[in-house]
């Protein structure tokens, strides 16, 4: 079984140094491949990582018509450039969101887990740089097995179970906010 | 791997090495924690700087980077690199030859110097220089110049914690353990500083403690990404950290939480703290700073009850003018709980810029030799003299503050010599220091960027990037590391040592100021250290790179450094005691009334460094935050009708500024926050109070009292 990136959602600071650090890769035309998200601005500063979730049956690869996306030792990678024809079938598909297009080129890109780094077995550099570990880049079976948080790696889109391999760990909002709650703001005193 | 090492974040892997490139191993340029990093060079002439790569096997950081640190080497190969002197003529600066520049530089010193005196001609720096460079710096002054006036922009960010560290433990390192000791603490207090955002690569060993079960209590009046994963956030009204910590004291004590056994044997001064402390009980302490009493009492609790508690604070503690005596306050929960002197137990400072603990070490200070000597001091003058090879005489008394000396130009200061700051977007009331700077008769800057400094220059003498040059720094744990560089210079740039050398060879000084490399320059560093407080002596470029770093004090070649301090419970004080002092709350210097109703607190943002002269110029981070904003609470919106993302004019009784307004629920509703890395229309600081803690000298950035009013776009300047 191979490296699957795990992401600890509520280590994330909202550095964005995954997305600078993603440019930084030789294989991406520093172009980023990775999003940030604030997940309620104003109510709470938590943020959290988008990756490619690396899906056993990925949409983008499955839509394109062109079989321009392969899957590779489980990545799904970026498309190859002499297939792509722009057409952003694989963006409307993928239900994270994920491929972009370069509008200049007419060329999808996405993450391909920095083929140039995990082939030579050194973590991709959004993993490399997350100052926090937010993003790790560790053996799928301990990712989804042996946490010590709740993980998920399946997702329910209005009845369609889709399988990732990249797994997120689950913060524990009983004991902690981590800013995932409504709430009217902070205890202070005025 | 060095022993030193073992408890850190580094990764087993390897940096991944391209044909036709060279990595270069070097630190990263920005804050304290100085990151390790490689540097992707195309091998060519020309050596073009094409990206990063991680530096997985550095200890403190294993790889890892803020967005800054990724994008730092964006600098290098940058447009508006300064590549060639310019002089101003007719109101306007043109490029000229370094001998012309150089002719005038020289003309203007001696010029000046001669017709109003010595210490008419004065020299402002910085600590985000290597040591080599800020050594250098102090001496040129004291014999190259014979002035008395230097001081340094660490005036703005450190002293405070020097001066708290001083008092109370009678050594001024950063930190008394290495940045390990964190992961072993049951109990981590953390105060004034956003972590997560100024200091990021902290964050391994804030969640190292964590993992091992470790309480974190986070002291901010905002909720940062910091606080938000607080067990405990006290989220105190600005300018009260003395009443808080008083509190918690007052709790502790109350409990019998206080470490009788280790007071008695290695402390002086708990009776008053412990008579001072009974009148804040917690009802008192909530009425002064804001914070739930339920909240201060849990927190005294918990530290008291900690087995190891490490506690840690930054500007937001520091900028204020009782900054000196809140870090006291701060370093007494250490000193009457004993922890410290082992794993886990300690406190520190989280140093802001890059070198601002070897910046304040070796003699830029207004007040200080080499080796973190007095220059009051008959013996430390003695001795440094022996190194320089000049008579005692000819050094210069101690100056004054940095702030200070900014009050003085075009009065006592005639001449400026400013190198590696930007006082126009860091100093309080920035209005008045254009004038002042303006005032002068003649101002020449060293920098590698035209920053709002450099712009009102006579002089701007182009110099380099970090990674263009060789040295020392020493980070946040007080470990001292190699700062790697290359060749060439872009265009007719030189290096900051070199330029100089260079003035204070055509002064005639030159016979001082001779050497062939930083090394050299380090060299005489060592020995001029030696014996002093800052100890570098046994540290040499072969050891660091052997070490990964050497910790300071390291007084023989044959000394390996020190990591922990105080292992042996013995303080920097003749009877070995450390001080507790007892402070009562003053609270700021200026406080809100019916015309100024809100505090306006300032600090940074992750995606810039300081006065942001460097990352404001790095695209891919200045489009992360292109602008200032003003943070405020909903409640405090519909009080002045404001919404969001609308037009704001903010006043202080100095000056205003006009931003965006942006809601948040996580600031206290007295309090709004703006950054500070812009200048011109955009600084906040027009409006901050100059006011300065009397023992540091450090302005209190942190607390002014400011009205705020809705406005439209057009309304952008300020006063």
């Amino acid at each position: 079984m191979a490296k699957v990136l795990y992401v600890d959602f509520e280590r994330c600071i909202g550095c964005r140094a995954c997305i600078l650090g993603c440019e930084e890769c030789s294989g991406h035309d520093h172009l980023s491949r990775m999003f940030v998200d604030e997940l309620n601005p104003g109510e709470t500063v938590a943020t959290s990582p988008t990756p490619c979730m690396h899906c056993y049956t990925p949409a983008c690869a499955e839509s394109c018509p062109v079989q321009a996306i392969q899957v590779l030792d489980g990545v799904v990678l970026s498309a190859s450039h002499e297939k792509c024809i722009g057409c952003k079938n694989c963006t409307y598909a993928c239900p994270f969101g994920i491929p972009l297009v370069d509008e200049s080129k007419k060329l999808m890109y996405k993450c391909d887990l920095c083929f140039d780094r995990t082939s030579k077995g050194v973590p991709p550099m959004c993993v490399s740089v997350c100052p926090t570990d937010t993003l790790m880049f560790i053996e799928e079976a301990e990712a989804k097995t042996r946490m010590n948080k709740p993980v998920q790696y399946q997702w329910d889109f209005g009845g369609t179970v889709i399988e990732t391999r990249t797994v997120i760990g689950i913060p524990n909002t009983e004991t902690h906010r981590y800013g995932y709650n409504e709430v009217e703001g902070f205890d202070h005193v005025e | 791997m060095h022993v030193q090492n073992t408890d850190y974040s580094q990764k087993n892997y390897e940096a991944i090495r391209r044909p036709g490139e060279q990595l270069i191993t070097t630190h990263c340029c920005f804050c304290g924690m100085q990151c390790g990093m490689h540097i992707r060079v195309e091998r060519s002439e020309t050596n073009k700087v094409i990206g990063v790569e991680p530096r997985y096997d550095f200890p403190m950081n294993g790889g890892r980077l803020c967005p800054k640190g990724v994008a730092a080497y964006r600098q290098a190969d940058h447009e508006e690199r300064l590549t060639q002197p310019l002089i101003r003529k007719n109101g306007k600066l043109v490029e000229a030859s370094w001998e012309e520049a150089m002719d005038l530089v020289v003309g203007k010193i001696k010029e000046l110097q001669s017709k109003y005196g010595k210490d008419s001609f004065g020299i402002y720096s910085g600590s985000s220089m290597t040591n080599e460079k800020c050594y250098l710096v102090g001496k040129f002054a004291r014999i190259g110049l014979g002035t008395k006036n230097i001081d340094y922009n660490g005036r703005y960010c450190m002293s405070s914690a020097a001066t708290g560290f001083n008092q109370s433990v009678g050594i001024d390192r950063g930190s008394t353990g290495p940045w390990s000791d964190i992961k072993f603490a049951d109990v981590l207090l953390i105060a004034g500083s956003n972590t997560a955002e100024c200091h990021p690569l902290s964050m391994p060993y804030v969640w190292g403690a964590r993992d091992r079960g470790a309480k974190l209590i986070v002291v901010d009046p905002r909720e940062t990404k910091t606080a938000l994963v607080a067990d405990l956030h006290l989220d105190l009204r600005p300018g009260t950290d003395v009443a808080l910590v008083n509190g918690l004291l007052h709790v502790m004590f109350r409990e019998g939480l206080v470490n009788r056994e280790f007071v008695e044997k290695h402390t002086n001064g708990v009776e008053a703290v412990e008579e001072l402390v009974k009148g804040y009980t917690p009802e008192r302490v909530e009425e002064i700073t804001g914070v739930r009493k339920d909240k201060i009492e849990a927190a005294g609790i918990l530290l008291g009850k900690a087995r190891n508690s490490f506690v840690l604070f930054a500007r937001g503690v520091e900028q204020h003018t009782s900054g000196s005596d809140a870090v006291s306050n701060y370093v007494n929960i250490s000193l009457l709980t004993g922890s410290v002197g082992r794993k886990g137990a300690g406190f520190a400072t989280f140093t802001g810029q890059g070198n601002g603990q070897g910046g304040r070490e070796h003699g830029q200070k207004a007040d200080q030799l080499p080796g973190y000597r007095k220059i009051t001091d008959p013996a430390a003058r003695e001795y440094v003299a022996s190194v320089w090879g000049v008579d005692e005489k000819e050094i210069p008394g101690p100056g004054i503050s940095a702030f200070e000396m900014l009050k003085s130009l075009g009065g006592d200061i005639k001449g400026l010599l400013l190198i590696c700051s930007n006082p126009m977007v860091s100093a309080p009331t920035i209005g008045d220091v254009e004038e002042r700077l303006k005032s002068l008769e003649f101002f020449v800057c060293m920098d590698m960027f035209l920053s709002e400094s450099a712009e009102l220059a006579d002089v701007v003498l182009p110099t380099t990037v970090w990674l263009e040059d060789n040295g020392t720094t020493t980070n946040v744990e007080g470990r001292v590391i190699r700062i790697r560089g290359m060749e060439p210079t872009p265009g007719k740039s030189k290096r900051d040592w070199e330029v100089i050398c260079e003035i204070a060879e055509r002064l005639g000084r030159g016979q001082y100021f001779r050497y062939s490399s930083p090394e050299d320059i380090f060299n005489e560093l060592r020995v001029a250290s030696k014996g002093g407080i800052a100890d570098y002596s046994g540290i040499s470029y072969e050891k660091i790179e052997r070490m990964d770093g050497v910790f300071w004090p390291c007084p023989s070649d044959d000394h390996e450094g020190t990591p922990r301090l105080f292992e042996d419970l013995k303080f920097n004080f003749p009877d070995g005691r450390a001080r507790l002092h007892a402070v009562e709350h003053k609270g700021p210097n200026e406080k809100t009334d019916a015309e100024y109703p809100l505090i306006l607190t300032t600090g940074r943002v992750v995606y810039h460094y300081l006065s942001g002269n460097q990352t404001r110029r790095i695209e891919s981070l200045l489009k992360l935050c292109p602008d200032p904003y003003l943070e405020l609470h909903p409640d405090t919106a519909r009080r002045f009708g404001i919404g969001n993302g609308q037009m704001v004019k903010v006043s202080s009784r100095r000056g205003f500024l006009t931003v965006v307004a942006k809601i948040v629920k996580t600031i206290r509703p007295d309090t709004v926050f703006v950054p500070y890395h812009w200048g011109k229309t955009l600084g906040i600081n027009h409006l901050t109070n100059p006011a300065l803690d009397p023992k540091s000298r450090i302005p209190e950035f942190k607390v002014c009292a400011v009205k705020i009013e809705p406005t439209n776009l057009g309304d952008l300047a300020n006063g």
